[in-house]
């Protein structure tokens, strides 16, 4: 299989969990967006809510950076540029997830 | 002279479509979406600093700006969900006819705007 074919079953994979996880996340995002600091902390540091909005994270960013790649795919020319575009993506979808879901496990304490 | 060259048309020449206006918007929304989600990690790493602080972020949601913020993000997610139904149709080999085609991108706008009011409603308890 090449990479491309395995590519696009991860996205649409990725994107098949997303969809309830978003629905899931935007009813809950307008019910405490407003809210005071405890009850935001509750959100998200109380089960099942943790572990769904760490679901949502975590495939959240690997579906944007699966897409965000095709764009640069399509847009960017210049191989090396494009390569250093990707790799700054991967490393940022990686870095960013990991130390939010390091945050909520400090937070949970 | 250099400056005078003539720029490629690109897409400016051509008329609009619904396909094009939804596959472009679901491109724009996707790269929203990734702010958005790092905006809410942001967020989530401000706990981290106690509740004394916090009143500022309260503060700012109460804001239109802050309003907009939120309404935005729920129809920037919406948008997407729905687009990305509509291509996992497609992916199963759904929905190519071009008269079905423009139905579900019409779709997928007004349902974008139409999903934001339900996902409020549902989520404020409004009813």
């Amino acid at each position: 299989m090449i990479n491309a074919t395995k590519k696009w079953i991860f996205l649409k994979i990725s994107s098949v969990i997303l969809v309830p996880l978003m629905i899931w996340f935007l009813l809950n995002l307008v019910s405490f967006y407003d809210k005071s600091y405890d009850e935001v902390f509750l959100f998200f540091t109380t089960q099942p809510s943790k572990f769904l909005f760490s679901l949502f994270i975590i495939f959240g960013y690997f579906y944007s950076a699966l897409s965000i790649s095709e764009v640069f795919e399509d847009y960017i020319s210049n191989q090396k540029l494009k390569n250093v575009a990707n790799k700054s993506l991967y490393l940022f979808a990686i870095i960013i997830p990991i130390s939010t879901l390091l945050l909520l496990f400090k937070l949970s304490l | 002279m250099k400056d005078k060259n003539p720029l490629s048309p690109h897409i400016q020449i051509y008329s609009w479509h619904i396909s094009s206006l939804v596959s472009i918007s679901h491109r724009i929304t996707g790269v929203i979406n990734t702010v958005i989600l790092t905006l809410v990690c942001f967020w989530i790493s401000l706990l981290l600093f106690g509740n004394t602080n916090y009143d500022l972020i309260q503060k700012f949601f109460e804001t239109f700006f802050g309003k907009f913020l939120i309404v935005g993000t729920v129809w920037s997610f919406s948008f997407q969900a729905l687009s990305e139904i509509r291509h996992l149709f497609w992916d199963i080999g759904l929905g190519f006819e071009l008269k079905i085609s423009n139905m579900t991108g019409l779709l997928v706008i007004f349902g974008s705007f139409v999903l934001t009011i339900i996902i409020f409603i549902l989520g404020r308890n409004l009813f």
